[in-house]
């Protein structure tokens, strides 16, 4: 009763009155559903007991799991950085130049995500393959003599990863570099920094935000990500997504997949609470 | 340290900087006056290496930093809107350079804390800048560029992000401030009351071209050109011819204008054929009737501004207006004159500033 005199929808606006529902409705409900899903048990081959029990979560104490959270992980990172390495000059470069250069730049950035998801990742196979772009442009360079192994493999993963997540790193970085002063790091220079203390000590703090909002922004959808791994890995490589996917229609065990789901959903809340209380603190 | 310009020249597409030699001494407050366009943040710009001169040289202490980058400059900028970094509070901002030369943290922050106190700013220390007022965000900048003490103090129109009513305050405390710690400081305004106030020698700049430099009352009381008459302050300008054949036994030669005969004092050598006679406001009086006295032009009030301490008129007169001011001790039990009242304009002779004709073309501001 107390809570309902707090958020009473009387003293809100109508606005945040439909941001509460839609929060309610799509993201805590469901939430909440897996989260109980997680604490029930499957009898057989897809029927559910009800009887509720922790045994799914023991069940991820498991090297199998473990490990496959840890590969899920570090491949996440490694194409978040990817992202971040080749974002940053992209969103620099848009960030710096005006008129139709930057609306033409921001286009070209887009255009692939008018096409479908699937469509998308054909063509990174396209790119990838033993007779793509990537291997007939090495090839004529003769840097190499026969192709790489790119598709079906981890690093094909990898390519895929950070080629559909790039622009959602791009955009809010593109965001916090526009809005950058450069004056700020003219004054940075003027009071004898360098080109890399200024970029470290004044450039770098001064788009974190972004920096950080972009990197979370394909860090988490990638931690839970199973079209890409299995197009471009062949269905060799598992990762977290894959496990999860399998669970709920391949084995029909939705509280194991659900457990699973329930970790992943902890963990990256613990990441985001992790990163607001940083921030605050950074600020003042 | 002596600042040297020599022959510093820079080409833009659209914009021009003349070849400009320039000395500044050491300890001085030094203005850069001009409109805007004119280049004076060129050159600035110049100084603090954020942009890469032509041609020429610039000399800090006998020593040539034209291609030195910025960083390496003995030489700190005020800039227009501060430019605090947003990410750190004031005592990090003013801490900035010594963090960067590595000094230990004892003496950064006793050189900070000294910043501070010598800006009055003391208890500012732990804000952030963006709880900062105009006015302490400037202490702010201005102790940052002070701290580690270098030897020229580039100022960017310091001034014009403030409120009027602080405005007038600060300008008293700029020129303290630059005599009380030592260092050159270099500042660009456009606005000439400022520039009289603080420099202690200044140039006058247009177009890309330094007009002239000298003390303010120097520029002041003899501009080299009308345009710089009328751009230091307000300025009544009559063209005429002098009289080539005047009579020997007169003290005065003969003006023959669009106005009417006006006579100029005899000294030194002739004066040009051709010249400008520029006239400031408060020199010329306002007759209420006429007398017989040279220098003598009938008008009629068009307009006044009553500003207590003086009345400024505008006068109409058959080929030109002119701008007067009567203080209140000249005006003494006299009515202020309402509009349409005719009235005499008058000058004493050695009170014209005699220009030779030919830059007119820049004047109209």
């Amino acid at each position: 009763m107390n809570m309902k005199s707090a958020f009473s929808p009387k003293t809100m606006s109508p606005w945040a009155q439909c941001f509460i529902g839609w929060i309610i409705l799509l993201t805590l409900i469901p939430t909440i559903l897996i989260f109980l899903m997680s604490l029930l048990n499957t009898k057989s081959y897809g029927v559910i007991s009800w009887q509720p029990t922790l045994l799914n979560y023991a069940r991820l104490f498991d090297w199998t799991y473990l490990n496959l959270f840890l590969k899920t992980i570090a491949l996440s990172l490694g194409a978040t950085l990817t992202c971040l390495l080749v974002g940053f000059p992209v969103a620099y470069y848009l960030a710096r130049v005006s008129g139709w250069k930057r609306t033409l730049g921001l286009i070209l950035l887009f255009i692939p995500f008018w096409t479908n998801f699937i469509l998308r990742i054909h063509a990174v196979i396209a790119l990838v393959g033993n007779s793509g772009l990537i291997n007939q442009a090495l090839l004529g360079l003769g840097l190499i003599d026969q192709p790489i192994e790119l598709l079906y493999t981890r690093t094909g993963v990898f390519i895929g990863l950070a080629y559909n997540y790039l622009p959602f790193l791009v955009i809010p970085l593109f965001s916090s570099l526009e809005k950058f002063d450069l004056t700020l790091r003219e004054a940075a220079l003027d009071l004898g920094a360098n080109r890399i203390q200024t970029f470290w000590l004044v450039l770098l703090p001064n788009i974190r935000h972004g920096l950080i909002i972009g990197s979370l922004f394909v860090f988490i959808p990638m931690m839970g990500e199973y079209v890409i791994p299995d197009l471009l890995g062949g269905g060799k490589d598992m990762y977290l997504g894959n496990l999860m996917v399998n669970q709920f229609f391949v084995m029909q065990d939705w509280p194991f997949g659900a457990a699973i789901a329930s970790v992943l959903s902890v963990g990256l809340i613990f990441a985001l609470v992790i990163q607001y209380r940083w921030e605050s603190k950074t600020d003042g | 340290m002596h600042l040297d310009l020599q022959s510093v020249s820079k080409q833009y597409s659209e914009f021009a900087l003349h070849p400009l030699t320039l000395k500044v001494e050491p300890g001085e407050f030094f203005c850069l006056l001009g409109p805007s366009g004119c280049g004076k943040t060129t050159v600035l710009r110049l100084i603090g290496g954020f942009e890469s001169l032509d041609s020429g040289q610039i000399l800090l202490g006998g020593t040539d930093i034209s291609h030195q980058p910025p960083q390496l400059r003995n030489i700190h900028t005020v800039f227009q809107k501060y430019a605090l970094f947003p990410h750190l509070c004031v005592f990090e901002n003013v801490a900035f350079a010594l963090r960067i030369q590595k000094r230990g943290s004892a003496e950064i922050k006793q050189r900070v804390t000294e910043a501070l106190e010598l800006l009055e700013i003391g208890p500012l220390s732990d804000r952030r800048t963006d709880q900062l007022s105009g006015g302490q965000a400037q202490r702010v900048a201005l102790a940052r560029a002070l701290v580690d003490q270098p030897a020229v103090l580039l100022l960017d129109e310091p001034l014009s992000a403030l409120d009027p009513s602080l405005r007038l305050r600060v300008r008293e405390e700029l020129k303290a401030l630059c005599h009380k710690v030592g260092t050159t400081f270099i500042m660009v305004t456009h606005d000439q009351e400022e520039a009289l106030q603080l420099s202690d020698r200044m140039a006058v700049m247009q177009h890309g071209h330094c007009l002239q430099v000298g003390t303010p009352k120097e520029i002041y009381e003899y501009p080299a050109s009308a345009f710089v008459a009328q751009f230091i302050g307000p300025a009544n300008v009559i063209q005429g011819d002098v009289q080539s054949a005047a009579d020997s036994s007169q003290d005065y030669y003969v003006v023959h204008s669009a106005s009417g005969k006006f006579s100029i004092p005899k000294n030194g050598a002739a004066p040009p054929h051709r010249i400008s006679m520029i006239l400031r406001p408060e020199k010329m009086r306002l007759l209420r009737a006429k007398v017989a006295q040279p220098n003598l032009i009938e008008g009629e009030v068009a307009h006044l501004t009553y500003l207590g301490s003086r009345t400024e008129y505008t006068i109409q007169t058959s080929k030109q207006i002119f701008k007067v001011f009567e203080t209140e001790g000249e005006r003494q039990k006299k009515k202020l004159l309402a509009p349409g009242s005719k009235v005499y304009l008058n000058w004493k002779a050695e009170d014209a500033i005699l220009l030779p004709q030919g830059n007119e073309h820049e004047v109209g501001l």
